[in-house]
């Protein structure tokens, strides 16, 4: 009897011991292939995990910095003006609203619009209040500084690392769908601002960057994907990110091989890539995209 | 008794609206320092203690870095720091695409411009000279 129960521990600790490395294993973060997001996998998603997803998704500001280098002029129509702070009544709409203006807020103060950010600023205030991170969000020292327009370094650092400090703290308290939510907000965004201006600017540098999205469009997935089935707005929000991965699906990204090459530059050291990225995108391709992205953020802002 | 509970409540609140808004003067000067045609992205604030024996870069995180891009990496240490900050960035392929800290040489560099031609997700590593204690920060700008 008792060496029947010491046989019976013996297969428990085995059994045990191997359901421990499996979990260990598939506990490891893996890219998902190009065409699937296991919803699985993403639940068990860290926190540590999500924040260095959040790093891949590309900044607004480098899509206005593009914007200016191929000398695009400023345009308030890109802008989502129509957006109301006061009407945004759930968390949902409040953290992706804070996302879209943020993008805005990244393209306005690139090209130095700052006159014109404070009414974006008022309503980032009032959304950021709403789900109570407002501390996190330097309102006064964003204004003087865009008042000022003396200061464009400045402001853009603390524009971006008052969202930086959002994000961390949505994400560090167990709010880590908000975190998502305004994350998908400005990729949004800044995706729209992109799509509108190639239409009349349709230089292949922007269009590359279009292209080169379809990157970070499983990332973007991965972040909404552990709360798809848990609430309605999600679920509709996951299906409208599908739809865009859609139209990616035949955009096709090439590379080839090269090495580095560095020189020594004021005491710095430049280093010139060699390897390159090439995206092969239809025109036929590029339309959907501009399409499919249209008509989800303008839903975005029009439901707001 | 009322007066105490109060207090503490206006410690508490006063300490968090103080966190919200304190930001480190190191990222602040460094990020200042990073020349005046440098458009700020992010930083990476990074404090490590002594390694138990130098080897892999400690620190690891990554980004998505885009083709047609300039960037510039600077790198700022806070003045007790034994080490000073190095970063080496890899691809996704593991490949190291450039380092500031030269082996051959032993030169570590402040500051690294990175002209990128290959748009994707990099690893970025940080660690200090040697394994030594330190605490520093990487900023990332754009440069034109």
């Amino acid at each position: 009897m008792r060496s029947r129960f010491f046989n019976f521990l013996i297969l428990i600790v085995f059994i045990f011991c191997s359901c421990r490395n499996s979990a260990n294993s598939s506990n490891e973060f893996v890219f998902p292939e190009a065409d699937s997001v296991p919803v699985g996998e993403a639940e068990k998603l860290s926190a540590e995990a999500i924040a260095e997803i959040s790093k891949n998704i590309s900044s607004p500001v480098e899509i206005a910095n593009l914007l200016q280098l191929l000398s695009v002029p400023f345009s308030p129509d890109y802008l989502a003006s129509s957006i109301d702070a006061n009407r945004q009544s759930t968390a949902f709409d409040k953290a992706l609203t804070l996302g879209i203006l943020g993008a805005d807020l990244g393209y306005l103060n690139m090209y130095e619009k700052t006159g014109s950010s404070i009414d974006i600023l008022s309503s980032i205030k009032k959304l950021a209040e709403g789900i109570r991170v407002g501390q996190y969000f330097d309102f006064e020292s964003i204004k003087r500084l865009s008042l000022n327009k003396s200061n464009l370094d400045s402001l853009l650092f603390l524009s971006i690392d008052s969202y930086t400090q959002i994000d961390d703290y949505l994400r560090t308290n167990g709010r880590g769908q908000l975190s998502s939510l305004m994350i998908i907000g400005v990729w949004m965004e800044a995706q729209y601002l992109a799509t509108q201006v190639v239409k009349q600017f349709p230089d292949q540098r922007l269009r590359d960057r279009i292209g080169e999205q379809k990157i970070i469009l499983n990332d973007l997935i991965l972040l909404a994907s552990p709360y798809c089935t848990k609430d309605p707005e999600f679920n509709t929000l996951c299906s409208d990110l599908q739809e865009i991965k859609d139209k990616y699906r035949e955009v096709r990204i090439t590379y080839t091989i090269g090495e580095p090459v560095s020189v020594e530059k004021d005491g710095g050291l430049v280093v010139e890539q060699t390897e390159t990225s090439t995206v092969e995108m239809t025109d036929e391709q590029l339309s959907g995209i501009i399409e499919i992205t249209k008509q989800i953020r303008d839903k975005l802002i029009i439901n707001n | 008794m009322k007066k105490y509970i109060i207090s503490l409540l206006f410690l508490i609140t006063g300490g968090l609206l103080l966190h919200g808004q304190t930001t480190d003067p190191l990222v602040t000067t460094c990020v200042m320092n990073a020349g005046p045609n440098a458009k700020y992205l992010k930083d990476f604030r990074v404090q490590l203690g002594k390694a138990a024996a130098p080897g892999e870069p400690r620190y690891k995180t990554q980004m998505s870095l885009w083709k047609n891009t300039k960037y510039r990496f600077t790198m700022c240490n806070s003045e007790d720091s034994k080490g000073k900050l190095i970063l080496n960035i890899k691809d996704e392929t593991n490949k190291m695409v450039l380092s500031s800290f030269d082996k051959n040489t032993g030169k570590i560099y402040p500051y690294i411009e990175f002209v990128c031609n290959k748009s994707g997700i990099y690893q970025l590593h940080f660690d200090f000279t040697d394994g030594q204690q330190g605490s520093g920060v990487g900023v990332v700008s754009m440069v034109r």
